[in-house]
């Protein structure tokens, strides 16, 4: 099986060819996947196989060398992040982002895109319409968060919850934006066994529900029990791609992460 | 639930800090009042002061729009506090060397253009970039600006200043007379001091109600955006300004939107000062006027309209105060310049035992029907917290 081999009818997601280095190290190397709609796909490889790298590329953080990103079939190579949003990719973050002086539903308020109450102009010409969508929004953040069974967060700090707990948020409120294909970054490392269970049914009821992911995950257990297909990264290029068992059969990937390399 | 409707409720729903501030100011006015009443304190000088005040309180209001919400650290107040004062000034008086003459509404439309064109230039390059680089580029342009005041004499009068600079309501409908037109009053509370209301105190009220009206109309517009999404997306800026962007949100957009608002609001406060002293020279430009403001905000709390608002004030207190200082207690030295030291002492002690400042954001801030009338009659209404606002140990 040759990279990214697996037939996509209806990618939500394509990269094809992504170049990037920094200095002298080719972080990603002409990398080509594609992420089936209604997926959960995995994305794994040893440290410094340059996943991360490959996030920020997809989601516009990154300027490629070379190469494209196509969401929903539209070109979003070499946009900025909220454009690359706008098509319907949002991502998370590794570590997660504390926002200082809010509570968690406020900062789940900063999920929803394109409210009419982000243009200043509208706050004082239609503040009845930024009123109607606050509301709708308010209640909508407090549905997910009760989907989430942490709607007795919603009033606390955002800042004074426990990690997993901001995790779990940050899923919450990227639900919010309604994404097309959501991108997580290690939604489990420093998540205590019981939240990441959690996090694991989030994910998985969601998928059901009709959103698409990507997730890069170290922790193989639950990499290998959610996502199918997993595709394998290693010095920037992918190394296979196919299901659980067939990544965990393969030569290659065992070689990769144990350093065989040739 | 307003203070008129039911002010037993209002009161039982402050905060500590709140509770603090609001006693403290209420001794502090009633001291103001005994000693305009005993005769201590001219009622016209008293009236300059609270247009200082509210002049403070403008700056304060703009350093936080930028700062306070976004995160944008501004050293130009004093480059936008200049724009807005000799905007005005040199479409104003008579002695202006370039057009001169004209109706206040027309130097105060025109400063807030030339504001907000320069607060577009220094955006554009720097907005893209961390934070620092428009901290560099706004100091750099305080100085320019002001180098530019003082040297380019045929336009600016360079160090001579401009003076014959008419009151803001000269040439209105009765307004424009006011002052002459109203009686002399005379009251005698304690025997032997007098207190006199003439032409000088009508003229200085009507500089009062001026400023009342623009520190009012700002207050009503910072304080519908801070509660708003867009506000909301300002603040995430100000955490952290990846996650806006990985949501969707034009960062660049909302920035320079907050720096240009806050620019205004600082141009503003130099329009109102034209008016207020009637006379404005390079010296007005001063980059102290910066220091003052940063103070103001992060002694008040940073993100916190009406900390904006008890800093601005606090400012001219110390600022003005101290003069009065040598009369309270024979000094063995000049108190003027304890002044700097005094408001150092404060801004120290603040940082020590109260970084957020003193009164920092104290409630949820979301569009108020949307929590009181919405979605959401179960969940208790305000999230009283006491929070880090962030400040100025960043």
């Amino acid at each position: 099986m040759s990279e990214g081999a697996l037939p996509k009818e209806d990618a939500v997601l394509r990269v094809d060819d992504l170049q990037k280095s920094f200095g002298g190290l080719a972080a990603t190397d002409h990398a080509t996947f594609a992420v089936e709609r209604g997926t959960i796909t995995g994305l794994i490889g040893p440290n410094g196989a340059g996943k991360s790298t490959l996030f920020n590329l997809i989601s516009g953080f990154y300027e490629p060398d070379g190469g494209t990103v196509e969401v929903n079939g539209t070109d979003v190579t070499g946009m900025e992040p909220y454009e690359v949003a706008e098509h319907g990719l949002i991502r998370t973050f590794q570590t997660p982002r504390k926002l200082e002086g809010m509570t968690v539903r406020e900062a789940m308020l900063i999920g929803p895109r394109n409210q009419p109450g982000e243009s200043f102009v509208n706050l004082f010409a239609r503040p009845g319409t930024v009123a109607e969508s606050e509301s709708a929004n308010l209640a909508e953040a407090e549905r997910i968060l009760e989907e989430f069974e942490i709607d007795h967060l919603a009033t606390q700090p955002a800042t004074d919850i426990s990690g997993g707990q901001m995790k779990l948020v940050e899923l919450a409120r990227a639900m919010l934006a309604e994404p097309e294909v959501l991108l997580l970054d290690e939604p489990v490392a420093g998540v205590n066994p019981t939240l990441a269970k959690k996090l694991k049914e989030q994910v998985r009821r969601l998928n059901e529900q009709g959103t698409t992911f990507l997730l890069i995950e170290h922790d193989m257990e639950f990499v290998m029990d959610l996502a199918d297909p997993i595709v394998v990264l290693d010095q920037g290029h992918v190394l296979t791609e196919g299901t659980p068992e067939e990544v965990r059969n393969d030569d290659r990937v065992i070689d990769a992460y144990l350093g065989g390399g040739t | 639930m307003s203070l008129v409707d039911d002010p037993r409720g209002a009161l039982a729903d402050l905060t500590r800090p709140e509770a603090w501030v609001l006693g403290v100011s209420a001794a502090f006015a009633l001291f103001l009042f005994v000693s305009l009443l005993t005769g201590a304190l001219g009622p016209s000088y008293f009236l300059f002061l609270v247009g200082l005040a509210g002049m403070y309180a403008l700056l304060s209001f703009g350093l936080n729009a930028q700062w306070g919400f976004t995160g944008l650290i501004n050293f130009s107040v004093a480059a936008f506090f200049g724009i807005g004062a000799y905007g005005s000034a040199l479409m104003t008086a008579s002695s202006s060397p370039i057009a001169g003459g004209f109706n206040p509404l027309v130097g105060l439309a025109v400063a807030l253009v030339v504001a907000f064109v320069l607060a577009l230039l220094i955006g554009i390059p720097t907005l893209r970039l961390r934070a620092d680089y428009l901290a560099i580029a706004s100091l750099g342009l305080a100085e320019v600006v002001r180098l530019i005041v003082l040297n380019e004499r045929w336009l600016t009068n360079g160090s001579g200043g401009v003076r014959g600079i008419p009151g803001f309501f000269q040439g209105w409908p009765v307004l424009s007379t006011f002052p002459e037109a109203m009686p002399g009053l005379r009251l005698e509370v304690i025997p032997g001091s007098p207190v006199l209301l003439e032409t000088a105190f009508w003229q200085a009220s009507l500089n009062v109600l001026l400023v009342l009206m623009f520190a009012g109309a700002v207050y009503f517009v910072l304080h519908r955006a801070h509660q708003s999404p867009w506000g909301r997306v300002l603040r995430t800026i100000r955490s952290d300004e990846d996650l806006a962007r990985a949501l969707g949100k034009n960062t660049y957009s909302f920035k320079m939107q907050s720096f240009i608002l806050g620019s205004l609001i600082m141009a503003l406060a130099g329009v109102f000062y034209t008016h207020l002293n009637l006379y404005v020279g390079p010296g007005d430009l001063d980059p102290i006027t910066t220091f003052y403001a940063w103070v103001a905000v992060i002694l008040g709390g940073s993100g916190s309209n009406r900390g904006a608002l008890f800093g601005g004030i606090v400012i001219v207190t110390i600022r003005e105060g101290t003069r009065f200082l040598n009369d309270a207690a024979a000094l063995p030295i000049d108190p003027a310049p304890l002044r700097l030291l005094l408001i150092g002492v404060v801004i120290v002690a603040v940082m020590r035992y109260r970084p957020q400042g003193v009164l920092p954001p104290q409630r949820e801030l979301i569009w108020p029907s949307a929590v009181d009338g919405g979605g959401t009659p179960d969940t208790p209404e305000s999230g009283v917290r006491e929070q880090k606002g962030g400040g100025g140990d960043e």
